[in-house]
Formats: C-alpha cells, sequence, structure tokens
C-alpha cells in the first residue's frame, strides 16, 4: 500500500508513515492518509495518548529550529 | 504564434531582488527562547559562511550577482519561456498560459539558483568541503553539480529508504563527484545512535539534517548547505522570475495571475518576489502559491512567535503555526500542520500580498498527466500543484469569458520520478477506503516496530 511522500519526493508504505518517527507516526500522517482510511481511529488504536500527544502537540519543527537545535548539541 | 520566449545571455539580470527592502511589514528576525533576542549573525556562523548570512540579513534592495557564478549560471540561465498553446487550447480557455521551464538546468529544477550561488559564497569564504542532507534528492544532486563547479568536496546524506528506491539520484551526485551516504550513516554521532537501535532504520529526513549539521560543524573547513525556507535561498531564487518580468515585457505581456507550487517556498518565491513588488507598489496582479491538502503549512494556522515544542527550548520563529500551546484532544487538525514554509512566504500571506491554496495528491497527478499530454514535458510530482491551480484559472478565466494572463513556475522536470507517475497511472494512489482486513494487516505489520 504506496502512498507519495511529498517530503522525500517518493512512493512509500503505510509502515513508514507508521514508524519513522523514532517509532512514531509522522506528524503529516492524518493529512495524507485521511482519504484512505479511518486514520485517527487507527492511530488511536496503536497509539496512547502519550504517544500521540508527542507527535501532534505543538507545531512541527522547522528547519532554522532544527538548524539552531543540532548546533547546541554540537555546542 | 510564438512559443518559445528566449531571453539572450546578454540580458540574463545581473542583481538578485531583495524583497526584505520592500516589504512593508518587515519578517521578524527568528528569536532566542532563552533570551528573548533575535539570534544573531555569530549564532549561525558554525554552519554557514559570514558571507551568506549577511545576505540571510540583508536589506539592500538590490545584490550583485558576482561574475564567477553568472558565468555558472551561463551553462543552463537564461531558461526559457513558454506560451502552453497546447493547453490553453485542450482547456478552451481564452487564457494565455506561461510557464517558465526550469527543468532545463543539469540536474532538472530550479535548485541550482541558489546551490552555484551557495558554492561560490563557501568557496570565496575559504571553506573547502560542504555537507547536506536530501530526501528526494533534487536539492542532493543540485548542490553536487555546484560544488563540482567550484571545487568543493561534497558529502550528502540521504534518507535511508530514498537511498535504496531512487538509485538515480544517488548516481547523479555521485556523477558530479559528491560522496552520498544512507542516513543514518555509522558517519555521526547522530547515525550511530539510530543505527544501534535498528541497523536497518529507514532513515527520516530530521535524521539527515542532524547528521548533515554535526558533520559541518565537526569536521574541518566544512559548512552546512541548505536549499529551501532560508532568505538567502529565496534571494537566489529571484534570477528566474527576473528573467520572466523581461521575457514578459519582451512580448508587451504582464500577468493578471502568478502561480509557483510551494513545499519550503523557494522556487514559488524565486518566480513571485519581482511581481511581488510590483503589487507593492500598486501594480494589481494576483499571486498563488499551491501547497499539498496533506501538509497545508499556508492554507491553515495562524501567524505568530511560536515555541517549537511544549517544553518551550526551541528557538522561536515567526512561521504559520497554531501555537505552542496547542494540545489535541482528540487528535486535532494540528497534526496537519507542516512547519516548513519560509518566514518571508509566510509575512507575505499574512499581508495578503500573496494567497494560498490547497490540491490533493490525485487532483496535481490528474493536472500533471494533462499537462504531459499536451504540452509533451512530464512535469516533477511538487510541480503538478502549481499546474492544477494553473488549470483552476483557466477554467475560471474561461467562464468569465475574460483573457487572462497567467505565469507559472514549471519548477522541474519529473524524469527520474517516474515511478510516482507509475503508481497513479496504475491506480495505487487511488483515494479510496481501506477493508477491515487490510486495516487489520496494518496494526499487525506495526507490531514489529520498536517503540522508545
Amino acid at each position: 500500500m504506496n502512498i507519495y511522500c511529498n517530503q522525500l519526493g517518493m512512493l512509500i508504505e503505510f509502515t513508514y508513515c507508521t514508524s519513522m518517527n523514532e517509532g512514531l507516526p509522522c506528524r503529516n500522517i492524518i493529512g495524507c492518509w485521511k482519504e484512505r482510511t479511518d486514520i485517527i481511529a487507527l492511530l488511536r488504536e496503536k497509539f496512547s495518548g502519550g504517544e500521540l500527544r508527542k507527535v501532534f502537540s505543538g507545531p512541527p519543527k522547522s528547519r532554522i529550529e532544527r538548524i539552531v537545535e543540532s548546533i547546541k548539541k554540537e555546542d | 504564434m510564438k512559443r518559445k520566449i528566449i531571453l539572450d545571455e546578454k540580458d540574463i539580470p545581473k542583481q538578485w531582488y531583495n524583497i526584505q527592502a520592500d516589504l512593508p511589514n518587515p519578517v521578524p528576525p527568528p528569536l532566542n527562547p532563552g533570551t528573548g533576542q533575535p539570534i544573531t549573525p555569530d549564532m549561525l556562523a558554525p554552519v554557514f559562511p559570514m558571507n551568506l548570512i549577511e545576505q540571510e540579513v540583508s536589506t539592500d534592495r538590490w545584490i550583485n550577482i558576482p561574475d564567477e557564478v553568472l558565468e555558472k549560471y551561463l551553462i543552463w540561465r537564461p531558461t526559457p519561456l513558454y506560451r502552453a498553446h497546447f493547453l490553453e487550447k485542450f482547456l478552451g480557455t481564452p487564457a494565455r498560459i506561461y510557464f517558465k521551464n526550469e527543468g532545463v538546468s543539469p540536474p532538472g529544477s530550479h535548485k541550482p539558483n541558489t546551490a552555484i550561488a551557495q558554492a561560490y559564497y563557501n568557496k570565496a569564504f575559504g571553506i573547502k568541503r560542504l555537507a547536506t542532507e536530501t530526501g528526494a534528492g533534487q536539492w542532493g544532486s543540485a548542490l553536487s553539480f555546484a560544488c563540482n563547479q567550484f571545487g568543493l568536496e561534497l558529502k550528502v546524506y540521504m534518507v535511508r529508504i530514498s537511498f535504496n528506491q531512487k538509485p538515480y539520484r544517488r548516481i547523479m551526485m555521485e556523477t558530479w563527484g559528491a560522496k552520498c551516504v544512507a542516513s543514518p550513516s555509522p558517519d555521526t554521532n547522530a547515525g550511530r545512535k539510530f543505527l544501534a537501535q535498528n541497523p536497518e532504520h529507514p532513515g527520516s529526513l530530521g535524521i539527515s539534517i542532524s547528521e548533515a549539521i554535526e558533520d559541518a560543524v565537526t569536521s574541518k573547513d566544512s559548512r552546512y548547505s541548505l536549499g529551501s525556507v532560508l532568505n538567502h535561498v529565496l534571494l537566489h531564487q529571484t534570477i528566474l522570475g527576473l528573467e520572466s518580468h523581461k521575457q514578459l515585457a519582451s512580448i508587451g505581456e504582464y500577468p493578471d495571475i502568478v502561480i509557483g507550487c510551494a513545499g519550503g517556498g523557494s522556487n514559488f518565491a524565486g518566480l513571485s518576489l519581482p511581481f511581488v513588488r510590483d503589487k507593492i507598489h500598486g501594480k494589481k496582479v494576483k499571486i498563488i502559491a499551491a501547497e499539498p491538502a496533506s501538509c497545508p503549512s499556508m492554507t491553515k494556522g495562524s501567524y505568530q512567535y511560536d515555541f517549537g515544542d511544549t517544553a518551550e527550548t526551541t528557538p522561536l520563529i515567526a512561521m504559520y503555526t497554531l501555537g505552542h500551546n496547542f494540545i489535541p484532544a482528540p487528535i486535532h487538525a494540528g497534526g496537519l500542520r507542516y512547519h516548513g514554509m519560509a518566514p518571508i512566504v509566510s509575512r507575505l500571506l499574512m499581508d495578503k500580498l500573496i494567497e494560498a491554496r490547497a490540491y490533493t495528491q490525485l487532483e496535481t497527478f490528474s493536472a500533471g498527466i494533462t499537462f504531459a499530454k499536451t504540452e509533451g514535458f512530464i512535469p516533477a510530482p511538487e510541480t503538478n500543484h502549481a499546474i492544477a491551480c494553473v488549470i483552476e484559472e483557466a477554467k475560471k478565466a474561461k467562464e468569465e469569458g475574460r483573457e487572462k494572463v497567467i505565469l507559472m513556475n514549471w519548477s522541474g522536470h519529473g524524469i527520474i520520478d517516474l515511478a510516482a507517475y507509475d503508481a497513479y497511472l496504475s491506480g495505487k494512489l487511488q483515494d479510496y477506503v481501506l477493508p477491515d482486513d487490510d486495516i487489520k494487516k496494518l496494526l499487525k505489520d506495526l507490531e514489529k516496530f520498536p517503540k522508545p
């Protein structure tokens, strides 16, 4: 079961969308899969509230945020 | 009837246009959450050369393009502006549709407009090698081409799943002399951490970014390079909009509508910023950013200073977001936000100088097929978002019986993305509801993946 991933520019399997984020789902998974399945119900069934909060609460990090965060780590 | 509007090499623009000089409201700088003060140029110095950081914060309206960069641009620039007669005829529209063909560059997209400039400025600053990440491979191949032109070493961290499944991009990079490795890789602390968890880790863009930055910061004479979002990237891309401006003027045309696809915002900005300038100075022109409905950065959300996480530890930056206090209960549409839009583009949207529209995957592939069947060129999948918008506007012009002039950035070709077209044509991308048995199988498949 494939979907075209806008971030990677390629076809990917559903399992990638559900596990690529250190075992947790990609935060774009709802937008990408909502037309094909009840993705929210599926996520609730599979992941705990805490896990879902970890993925979906707050805005995703921008590139510049990732960059500055990575520089800090190397410091 | 003229099909191609060609700009002579001697007429290539000699300066990039910096919208920051003309913005009615400046883009707020990213802030340090610890101090609430703007992030200073020296904080970015470990990853970018100071000459590019100066461009990042510059408010000079015009910035001279160095001769060394112009010399390389002439390998493929100026790019042709096409009149899409066959698409117009197919749609039966009175609109006159023009597309700027950025697919003629060596790597096949608009990306080298900034890759060439960044390679030059790094070399001028004394840098010997660059590190970067790539997802689909479009940016990695563009920077490989550029580094080769200026004699710089390049290491590209390519998301492993893409590395394994898109060999042609990797081969392009290696042909131009870059070292391309699958990420997570054993070459960095970040990569080793993920490989220890799972030796077959498929990778993600986030991991690749971490590896590339770690590489740049810890290696001698090295810096990092990014192909979207940042102000200097958008600046370099204005070459394509400035050329389009001249090309249309040469035939006595001016667009009613300017359209580009927007992921990180660089190709959209490259085409549109010179026209946004006209709009700021009173010209009537509609400017539309077309984005994926699956990650609608601009068509949803609000503009605000925001923290990247609930612990409020990451830097602040002005973006379209839902706000850091948002907690989904139940899962909210917040899960749909993508935080990757360029701050300049976000500012223009906030100030209503541009508008944004979202298109679904099927709409965009359908539009891409229509384009390929009429104009011949096979577009990159992201370019299809702009084409979907063009078709929508051309049909609207037909309904209104108005001879609108539509300008679009055809940001790249899709020759290396044919697998996506194959999936669309064979029905694999159809929006359908999965049967219960398939869902059960998916849930079972998930058992195989470790959780933190």
